[in-house]
């Protein structure tokens, strides 16, 4: 049998892809400035709190104005996604028990897993949070009004949650085998049909 | 099937729980800070363990021993120009305070060795026309002051010695101004000289709107 060239289907559109990688540069940026300003060894190492200071603000500006830009421009689109993203059916619930329990067959999934709608809520939040907390650090080190709060320990605790989130996020998305290829469908959009009949069964055959 | 719009509970959940802990947050934590005494020393420097070090003017200073003088000039009878044996030959004293930071963050409990600045008055005998004392640092340019009544309040100090060890690069080395009572930036790092004037001149952080008399919780907006 002559081997065929496999069939690819568009996963995401332009518009996820940008937000997804505006929201990757910037995290990455901020967390590796933001450590430099926060990990006594690495402030002897880098010694030069204004440039990382600004860096670290400068990315959280750009994070915020290109999301709005991004959005603004693909509004529909968007809201479809998130749309997608908010709804967890029977099928869902079942698949995150069957991530622990690992009991009968692996419940099929749409465009998004349950654990892909999760981590995108989770991690929107915690930007959210890391906004107000770091807006709050950024005043207060200037302006005494805005010191009553714990927003050193906020920003702090957000941290400590979304590392391990974008690591396993990382993991999956580079190095697991059976989901690695996900990368493809963020980087240029499409993926393997059989993958996407394999992974998200019930967005494949609707396509 | 039933669909559950979870998605948005979630981002709200976290938003939420994140608010809440800009008022709760201290008091829990409060409760915990016992467990940081776990950290093994070795560590200390790569968790955050409280210090955070804000390099103003890079690159940081280097101490050489065999060449650092630490003087005392201006309005004085006898400047001094000392060589770090005979810093280290003053009287020396010890304490125990707490650091705070006018960004909001606080070390409790270092442990400080060094030198009074009465020990110096003692030695340069400052004339009627020294009511304030200019710390100026190797790091340039970073220059604070204190009065001269300032300088000799209990728990004043020129350290050279913190937790046990002398003082790291990074903290100051070989000499800071301490002066728990007052934010920080009050306390001068990589000391090398006191210049002592009659009148008062705007420090560092004063040129940039923080307060002059930095006293913690009294001051910069409380």
């Amino acid at each position: 049998m002559a081997t065929e060239r496999p069939e690819y289907v568009r996963r995401f559109s332009g518009a996820e892809q940008a937000l997804h990688w505006l929201l990757a540069v910037s995290f990455l940026t901020m967390l590796a400035t933001g450590l430099i300003l926060y990990l006594p060894s690495l402030a002897e190492v880098a010694a030069n709190r204004r440039l990382w200071k600004s860096i670290h603000l400068g990315a959280a500006l750009a994070f915020w104005f290109g999301t709005i830009l991004i959005v603004s421009s693909s509004a529909g689109g968007l809201s479809r996604t998130v749309g997608q993203i908010d709804r967890f059916d029977d099928d869902d619930r079942r698949w995150l028990k069957w991530q622990v329990r690992q009991m009968g067959p692996k419940p099929p999934q749409g465009r998004f897993n349950a654990g892909q709608k999760l981590n995108t809520a989770v991690i929107a939040g915690l930007m959210v949070v890391f906004t107000i907390s770091g807006t709050l650090m950024y005043l207060q080190e200037v302006d005494a009004r805005f010191r009553g709060t714990s927003a050193i320990l906020v920003h702090d605790i957000a941290m400590y949650i979304a590392i391990p989130l974008v690591i396993g996020h990382l993991y999956m998305a580079m190095l697991n085998p059976s989901t690695r290829h996900s990368l493809r469908g963020m980087v240029l959009g499409t993926v393997r049909r059989d993958w996407a009949r394999e992974h998200h069964a019930k967005w494949e055959r609707e396509l | 099937m039933r669909d559950v719009r979870m998605g948005r509970g979630v981002f709200l959940g976290v938003v939420g729980a994140g608010v809440a802990g800009l008022f709760v947050g201290g008091r829990v934590s409060n409760l915990a800070s016992p467990l940081g005494a776990v950290v093994p020393n070795a560590l200390r420097s790569l968790v955050p363990n409280g210090w955070r070090i804000y390099s103003v003017n890079p690159p940081w200073p280097t101490f050489d021993p065999a060449s650092y003088r630490l003087q005392v000039t201006g309005a004085v009878e006898q400047p001094l120009s000392l060589s770090w044996d005979e810093v280290l030959a003053l009287p020396q004293a010890r304490q125990t305070t707490d650091f705070h930071c006018v960004t909001g963050w606080t070390v409790g409990g270092v442990h400080w060795q060094g030198v009074r600045l009465q020990d110096l008055w003692d030695r340069a005998k400052p004339t009627s026309e020294a009511r304030y004392a200019n710390f100026v640092s190797l790091e340039q340019p970073y220059v604070d002051s204190l009065s001269m009544k300032q300088t000799t309040m209990p728990n004043v100090m020129l350290a050279h010695g913190m937790d046990g060890k002398p003082l790291t690069q990074a903290h100051g080395a070989p000499m800071r101004l301490v002066i728990p009572e007052m934010y920080g930036y009050k306390g001068v790092k990589w000391l090398t000289r006191i210049d002592l004037v009659p009148k008062l001149e705007e420090g560092f952080w004063e040129q940039r709107g923080y307060d002059v008399d930095a006293w913690v919780g009294r001051s910069n907006g409380y």
